[in-house]
């Protein structure tokens, strides 16, 4: 066969191995066998789920860190609690002594009152904001204390507000039952009124969420007065209806060592892996209420106040209840925060299995991608090198000069 | 038989190698010369001179030159090329949207990716309001990403368009060089010569009109060539070009028509002008469609999820993406966009209650749940991926197959039209000879001249 020009064939086998040293070059410098989509379209795809997963990953474990001071925190308020019945259980005990004198029954309740603040503060534990035993009603303190009678700002002699003034549409008025431990949510629809409110409220009380006697009437001063509440140990009221304006307490009607629970019985649940979520809080409606924790702190107030031996041993005996039921609730957070720690490890290990992976998918390992290159420069250098030999090569070089 | 006939044959010799050293000497000078053919030499025996019953050889005669073709390799040539350029027109647009699909920081995949951890985030403190901005600034990055990518695709195939205009002009150039050419060759061929230079000229015109579109080429009995596009709308005939226009089409983009204004854009399959149209029409609004139901689809079904849950003011949730329709999902990646800037509209709760986090477990299901095509979210992008991923590589291959198979194809041509210098060395060594053996042979008649004019002389001495 006759032969052309070698000059093109050279210049392509050229162009080849010098591509070819680029791509292992490029190997060698980034670690990755994938640089573009095109390089390996399946594994460029199954990437993309890959790293998906590796982000969902670090944020559960970003989740489990968050949770786990938060829960921590949680489960160290209900261990004060323990402490605080436990010493409330040691003071009844004492109480309860026929030898005590009143003098000293009287210094063990208020040894108690403190006692039961104590455990009310760390009812109302919060942890970066978020107050840890509201249920998810979680931006205001769960336990207030309690009145018999609150009134709205809104209203005033010269205008009254009257049965038949409008609700604003959706607002909500919330009043929360300290003996009852139940509350009523009222949202307004247009257009009732406070005739409407004060149904609710009698429907309520004929329910047995609020206690009886809790009324809503307006008072000689204009204002929305909702209670007396008869009860033993009051109400709290809220609102942020703008007709209403704020609800306070009425001067002078505050329960002694009540309070009434303003959260909710809902918890979260927050995805710690793909599968697999925790509850992430414990509603004080079961931690506290549920165990009587601070009835039976107020009760044992009161027994002590009174004096009587029986009735002191009685309301110990029911703060040992209370006790029991703590302990039983911190169960289910104790769960929580160990399946945290576990899987907290378990993602430690799923971050490098992932890791793993996306390098079989797209990456070489460093002697892969120097052995490549020094493949691809051998490569070239063949090709030079024969270029070099071969291209110069013509019979004029052998014809003498002149 | 006489010593000048002698001469004449001598002189005729030195003519016909004159004229041979100079085809060498052309074929040297025009070794590198894109698409020269090599000429030959054409001697021929002068017709002998007849003496009675002696026939005499007169001498060599220079009939011409002869350029070495091989036409059936040269239309390969032509097809290969076609086709070559068709695949680069593709793989270079390829190139240029693959990087908008390509993990990155600011890829549909990696924001979705992180909207979902933010919306996780949030869900550990559900009330916070710094996780609450980082769920909106997540939706943004999104709704940019999809924003961005959708214009990758539209500017390229902006810039195809353009591209069209451009190729359509070259080829009218061209087809006028062509027809321009054909009456020169055909005088040529008509007086018996080879077309020679001018086809060489004309080949190489097609050539480069085969790097812009398929086109079938036709021989005429007088050498000239007819040149008509893929599905036979004529482009040349005879010394006559026919000019193809562009014109808007109803999708916006420029369709090809005809000198007679018909539209045979869907006809024009190869060479850059091909490969531009079947990617402006075909590739980018094929990812476009797919880009575009994506950010659809997933936008409503965040919406819908954001519908069913209340806010942080305890009202149901107003749309978090800005979206077309259902019924309108064209353009959607490129116009979707966050309509919340409140976080507290974030609608986290399924309790009314701004603490609640039930309908964040609902928002991150959507990573994991099917949207109208039957897929996930990100399997869907990831199928995407694939797609660019494997059109590009594709087309990587085809070029790189082709351009071998053009390498293969042109040593075959150089092998039989190629000038090799070592063997015009050694026709030039030939020629050389043969003009320094006739030289010396009008040496020797001289010489020869001499004696006889001397033999009169000699005696008178």
């Amino acid at each position: 066969m006759r032969v052309g020009s070698m000059v093109p064939d050279a210049q392509y086998a050229m162009q080849q191995s010098q591509a070819a040293l680029a791509t292992a070059l490029q190997q060698v410098s980034t670690s990755l066998r994938v640089n573009q989509l095109s390089d390996d379209p399946a594994a460029s795809a199954n990437m993309v789920s890959s790293l998906a997963e590796s982000a969902n990953v670090d944020q559960y474990t970003k989740n489990i860190s968050s949770l786990q001071s938060q829960m921590q925190t949680a489960d160290a308020s209900l261990s004060d609690v323990v402490t605080s019945l436990n010493s409330a259980i040691t003071a009844g005990t004492s109480g309860a002594s026929g030898t005590v004198t009143l003098a000293n029954q009287a210094a063990t309740a208020t040894q108690v009152q403190g006692l039961l603040s104590s455990v009310v503060a760390s009812a109302n534990t919060s942890y970066q904001g978020t107050y840890l035993f509201g249920g998810t009603s979680s931006s205001t303190p769960p336990f207030v204390q309690a009145s018999t009678t609150f009134t709205s700002s809104a209203g005033s002699t010269a205008t009254p507000l009257s049965m038949s003034t409008l609700l604003t549409p959706d607002m909500v008025t919330t009043i929360s039952d300290a003996a009852t431990g139940g509350s009523l949510v009222y949202k307004a629809s247009s257009p009732e009124t406070i005739g409407d409110l004060a149904t609710a409220i009698t429907n309520a009380v004929t329910a047995g969420t609020l206690s009886a006697g809790t009324t809503a009437t307006i008072n000689a001063a204009g204002h929305l007065q909702i209670g007396p509440n008869s009860g033993t140990d009051g109400i709290v009221v809220s609102t942020n209806d703008p007709a209403l304006g704020s609800m306070t307490a009425a001067s002078g009607t505050d329960v002694a060592n009540s309070y009434a629970y303003v959260g909710n019985s809902s918890v979260n649940s927050v995805q710690i892996g793909d599968s697999l979520s925790v509850t992430t809080n414990l509603p004080g409606s079961s931690a506290f209420l549920g165990t009587n924790v601070m009835g039976s702190l107020k009760g044992l107030i009161s027994a002590l106040q009174s004096g009587s031996s029986v009735q002191i041993g009685a309301a110990t005996a029911a703060v040992s209840t209370a006790l029991n039921a703590v302990g039983e609730t911190r169960v289910p957070l104790d769960n929580s925060i160990s399946e945290l720690n576990s899987q907290e490890t378990f993602l430690g290990q799923e971050t490098v299995n992932l890791k793993t992976a996306q390098t079989a998918l797209v990456g070489v390992t460093l002697s892969t991608a120097a052995t490549n290159l020094s493949q691809a420069e051998l490569d070239n250098n063949a090709v030079l090198a024969a270029s070099a030999k071969v291209l110069p090569q013509t019979l004029l070089s052998y014809l003498a000069p002149g | 038989m006489s010593l000048s006939t002698s001469l004449s044959i001598a002189v005729q010799a030195l003519n016909a190698d004159t004229g041979a050293l100079q085809g060498t000497n052309n074929n040297i000078a025009n070794a590198n010369t894109p698409g020269y053919s090599r000429q030959t030499v054409i001697f021929q025996e002068a017709t002998p001179t007849e003496n009675g019953s002696l026939s005499m050889g007169d001498g060599v005669v220079l009939e011409g030159f002869q350029s070495v073709r091989d036409e059936l390799v040269q239309t390969q040539i032509q097809q290969q090329t076609q086709s070559q350029s068709g695949t680069n027109a593709q793989l270079t647009t390829l190139q240029q949207i693959q990087p908008a699909f390509t993990t990155s920081t600011a890829d549909i995949g990696t924001q979705m990716s992180a909207l979902f951890t933010s919306i996780s985030s949030l869900s550990a403190a559900p009330a916070n309001s710094a996780d609450r901005e980082s769920v909106i600034a997540a939706g943004q990055n999104l709704a940019t990403a999809f924003n961005t990518t959708s214009s990758a695709l539209t500017t390229a195939q902006t810039g195809l368009n353009t591209q069209v205009t451009q190729d359509v002009s070259q080829i009218n150039t061209l087809t006028q060089q062509i027809a321009a050419l054909n009456p020169q060759i055909a005088a040529l061929t008509g007086t018996g010569q080879d077309g020679g230079t001018l086809e060489d000229q004309q080949n190489q015109l097609v050539l480069k009109l085969s790097a812009l579109t398929n086109v079938s080429i036709t021989q005429t009995n007088n050498g000239g060539e007819t040149v008509t596009t893929g599905n036979g709308t004529a482009l040349v005939v005879g010394s006559q070009s026919y000019a193809l226009q562009t014109a808007p089409s109803g999708s916006g983009m420029l369709q090809v028509e005809d000198s007679n204004g018909k539209n045979i854009t869907p006809t024009l399959s190869e060479g850059d002008l091909g490969g531009t149209i079947q990617t402006r029409d075909t590739t980018i609004p094929g990812l476009l469609t797919q880009l575009d139901s994506l950010a659809n689809q997933f936008g409503n079904a965040f919406n819908a999820v954001q519908n069913s849950g209340f806010d942080a003011y305890g009202n149901a949730g107003v749309n978090f993406f800005t979206i077309p329709s259902t019924s309108s999902i064209a353009g959607s990646a490129a116009s979707i966009s966050v309509g919340v800037t409140d976080p507290n509209l974030i609608a986290a709760s399924t309790d009314q209650v701004a603490g609640g986090n039930g309908n964040l477990t609902r928002m991150t299901a959507l990573q994991t749940a099917a949207l109208s095509s039957g897929q996930t979210p990100g399997a869907t992008y990831s199928n995407l991926v694939y797609q660019v991923g494997n059109l590009t590589s594709t087309a990587t291959a085809e070029s790189s197959a082709t351009a071998a198979s053009l390498l293969q194809l042109n040593d075959q041509l150089s092998s039989v039209s190629g000038v090799s210098i070592d063997q015009e060395s050694t026709n030039l060594i030939a020629y050389q000879q043969a003009y320094e053996a006739a030289a010396r042979v009008v040496s020797t008649i001289q010489s020869l001249f001499q004696v006889t004019l001397s033999m009169g002389t000699a005696g008178a001495n």
